[in-house]
């Protein structure tokens, strides 16, 4: 090799290795754009969930090529999807192709289920659907859950987390908006729940301190709030399609604590009234401030 | 292929047979392969519905048709069909049961098993329905609920478990281990109560092969004896050619000891069991032995006397007077909560075979069911009883009413079964978090499966004794709601004692499917 040749893939070398620096203005130059969180409604769920991505300029705005992705909807009971306890199957399998076709080079979808887990899986047709899209849809196993440390938590200090979840490239976190008697609503931050080992139970107690306190630490890429049906009495679990209520909205942002916040007016509710989503923004669990918040509300 | 062979792969057949339905007891259970079939296979089921209920049902059917060739053929189903019988089989090859001649001479026991289905049927009459313990189908689905389907997968799944932390065989071991948890163990590790007692009789049993082969069929299986009594005149005849030198194999090997060890030209058509290892045994040369069929056969005599029936009805007046005489008490008697659809309790405990298909289906959904003990009461001894601190009554499940092979528990539909009340719930203030520390927990709540919960909560506040007020959620059963599935017991988050708990109180006990 010539030394002239040298210097030129040397130089040519540090500048790709410099991309980051150089790209990062640009980006955020187009991130002004960007809005920060979407909130779509009136359709059906896939065209819902096609308008959010694309308001986001598409899924590979967070996927890069060869991610493996874990997509963690609530399958957390043995209903059908017409109940509106679980998220919505056609948008599951919408999202696993779309994070496919962003590059995806596997997804996986799990949830640690309150019911018998092969039932729940099988009745919100969220495994047959989303296997057909291509995700690898498995049972929890027992022994790959891993303890993390909480650092700086008030109530918890360690708690087991479910191995893929962690070891993921990138998380997108799809709850399907409901009451709970216990923390009023459950969206985003309730729904990571279903990563979490342990004595879940125990949680109920103080609770607004002690989710926060354990979702800190694995706050997804991407929160996608299912409202398509919402289910507005006996929740979480239902069981009867009269209290179900057809809202055709779904509400999307890279911060789960926002699109938690939005979803309230879902159930008319004020932040002040649930605990735990005020909490998360007492504690900063927020990335961006809500009173500047960048929304982009689409109807169709 | 002489006879021996063809009964050798039969045998095996039936084993993998009753293995395989009872691996697809689970949920989905929709193969259309009703797996308690096998269980409808026992002989006994249809002489004690008649001695119980007057009645044969049709639900028999392959019974019906074992009893109705058995007076031709003889104990065929011992030999070539019964699950247990083949284990035995496995058993003495293992422990290399002793032959007629080295063993003890075992031939007095036999009557035992005569006592014992008249001492069954004495107690059925009178209303201490016990003899689904000693029926050999009940006992090998018993011991595969119990036993060795729980061993069988905890020691698979530990092992793979181990294999894939070796990392270059990680990747394969997941396949395996996924294939298995689909196809074999659809569900979480059964932990079931009664192991040790189980454990003990099933044991006990294979442990007899060490003394004869075939010990428990040749003296003690109630099911043998009244095949045995049926066969007494059967058309099917081994034959003795005059070739016979009187070598003494054919006598020696004997399963059953069958053929008196000095003449091996007499078979008692009780005890034979149709294997046709004499045939196999003769020597090629001579082949003395030709089986056939005769339209006037011999008469084998049963071993049972009439100071053997004095013994048995004295021992039966016995055992009726220890299932009597039981303790009486009240909370264990609210404690014994039944499947859903479970007919009337006396009914129940007549149609039930003990065979614990509920309780092996129901550990791949809520785990809710369990073996009871003895306890206080003889007849509770392994019928089934939800337990809910080890699990739930699932509410969009209803396969235990599907499986159970006698319809005890009826065959509810999912809605009907919703419906029907296993119990009540009741809550513990002392213990129950809201009412003993004021503070919110209502994880009982959140799970109640019914369309409008039965647990509701009232939103109180609360005065510290600092001064301090919060508003705390406390809450009630509805008993017009609640169904007693047990998924608050199992879910309360206190250890050990719940704060919310079932007794069977409330129950509804159906006498038909069409009664909801």
């Amino acid at each position: 090799m010539k030394r002239r040749q040298f210097i030129k893939y040397a130089l040519g070398m540090l500048g790709w290795s410099l991309a980051p620096v150089w790209s990062r203005p640009a980006a955020s130059l187009l991130g002004a754009e960007m809005p920060e969180a979407v909130w779509v409604e009136n359709g059906e769920p896939v065209e819902l969930l096609r308008t959010a991505t694309t308001a986001f300029g598409g899924l590979s705005t967070f996927i890069s090529q060869g991610d493996v992705v874990v997509i963690k909807p609530n399958i957390g009971w043995d209903r059908a999807p017409e109940m509106g306890a679980t998220t919505n199957p056609d948008l599951v399998a919408e999202l696993v192709k779309q994070c496919l076709d962003a590059g995806a080079k596997r997804v996986k979808i799990f949830d640690r289920t309150c019911n018998n887990p092969r039932r729940c899986y099988r009745s919100s047709r969220i495994e047959e659907r989303a296997k057909d899209a291509g995700a690898e849809v498995e049972q929890i196993r027992d022994f790959k859950f891993k303890n993390i440390r909480i650092t700086g938590g008030e109530e918890i200090t360690e708690w087991p987390i479910y191995q893929d979840y962690l070891e993921a490239d990138k998380v997108i976190n799809v709850p399907i908006a409901k009451v709970h008697s216990m923390s009023r609503v459950t969206l985003g931050l309730k729904n990571l729940m279903g990563t979490m080992g342990g004595e879940r139970g125990s949680l109920h107690n103080h609770f607004p301190v002690k989710l926060t306190d354990i979702t800190r630490e694995i706050l997804p890429t991407l929160t996608i709030v299912d409202a398509y049906r919402v289910l507005e009495h006996n929740g979480p679990v239902g069981g009867n399609v009269n209290d179900v209520r057809q809202a055709r909205t779904l509400i999307m942002s890279p911060c789960t604590a926002t699109a938690d916040r939005l979803a309230l007016d879902l159930f008319g509710l004020p932040l002040g009234q649930v605990a735990h989503i005020q909490a998360a923004f007492d504690r900063g669990l927020h990335k961006y401030d809500f009173e500047k918040l960048r929304l982009k509300k689409i109807t169709l | 292929m002489t006879m021996a062979k063809i009964r050798r792969a039969v045998q095996i057949l039936f084993l993998l047979f009753f293995v395989l339905l009872f691996l697809r007891a689970r949920y989905p259970y929709e193969t259309g392969l009703p797996s308690d079939v096998f269980l409808r296979f026992s002989p006994l089921a249809p002489l004690f519905d008649l001695v119980a209920n007057l009645n044969v049902s049709l639900l028999f059917w392959p019974a019906l048709i074992i009893l109705l060739l058995t007076p031709f053929v003889g104990r065929f189903f011992c030999g070539w069909i019964c699950p247990l019988g083949t284990t035995l089989d496995i058993t003495s090859h293992l422990v290399k049961s002793p032959n007629n001649r080295k063993g003890i001479d075992v031939r007095k026991w036999r009557p035992v098993k005569f006592g014992l289905l008249i001492g069954l049927i004495l107690l059925t009459v009178f209303s201490v329905p016990v003899w689904g313990l000693f029926d050999p189908l009940s006992i090998t689905n018993r011991a595969f609920t119990v036993l060795l389907y729980p061993l069988t997968t905890l020691g698979i799944e530990n092992g793979l478990q181990a294999l894939s932390r070796i990392s270059f065989l990680e990747g394969p071991v997941y396949t395996v281990y996924d294939w298995f948890k689909m196809a074999v163990m659809p569900e979480q590790q059964a932990y079931l109560q009664q192991v040790i007692w189980v454990a003990l009789f099933f044991g006990g049993i294979l442990a007899l092969e060490k003394v004869s082969r075939r010990f428990w069929c040749r003296n003690l299986c109630p099911a043998g004896a009244l095949l045995g009594f049926l066969s007494q005149f059967r058309f099917y005849e081994r034959l003795v050619g005059d070739a016979c030198p009187q070598c003494g194999k054919c006598n020696r090997e004997c399963k059953m000891n069958a053929i008196p060890l000095d003449d091996a030209n007499i078979t008692s058509k009780v005890e034979c069991i149709e294997c046709f290892n004499c045939g196999e045994t003769c020597p090629p040369k001579i082949n003395a032995i030709t089986y056939r069929w005769r339209w006037k056969p011999y008469h084998s005599s049963v071993d049972y006397t009439r100071r053997g029936f004095l013994n048995t009805t004295v021992g039966g007046f016995a055992a009726i007077g220890l299932a009597g005489i039981g303790l009486r008490n009240r909370r264990d008697a609210a404690a014994i909560i039944r499947p859903p659809g479970s007919m009337p309790e006396d009914e129940f405990l007549d149609r039930c075979i003990r065979c614990l298909e509920c309780v092996r289906i129901c550990s791949s959904n809520g785990r809710a069911l369990q073996p009871e003990g003895a306890g206080s009461n003889l007849l509770n001894l392994w019928t089934p009883v939800g337990v809910m601190r080890t699990g739930y009554c699932e509410f969009n499940c209803n396969l235990c009413g599907q499986i159970c092979p006698t319809d005890a528990i009826l065959p509810l539909s999912v809605e009907q079964k919703q419906q029907t009340p296993m119990g009540l719930a009741y809550f513990d203030k002392n213990l129950c978090i809201p009412y003993a520390k004021n503070e919110d927990c209502i994880v009982c709540e959140e799970h109640c499966p019914t369309p409008e919960k039965a647990i509701q909560f009232d939103e109180k506040e609360f005065v510290a004794p600092d001064g301090s007020r919060r508003m705390v959620k406390y809450p009630f059963v509805d008993r017009e709601l609640c169904i007693g599935c047990g998924i608050c017991e199992f879910k309360c988050p206190l250890p050990g004692e719940p704060g919310i708990f079932v007794t069977n109180e409330n129950e509804q006990r159906l006498a038909s499917i069409g009664s909801v």
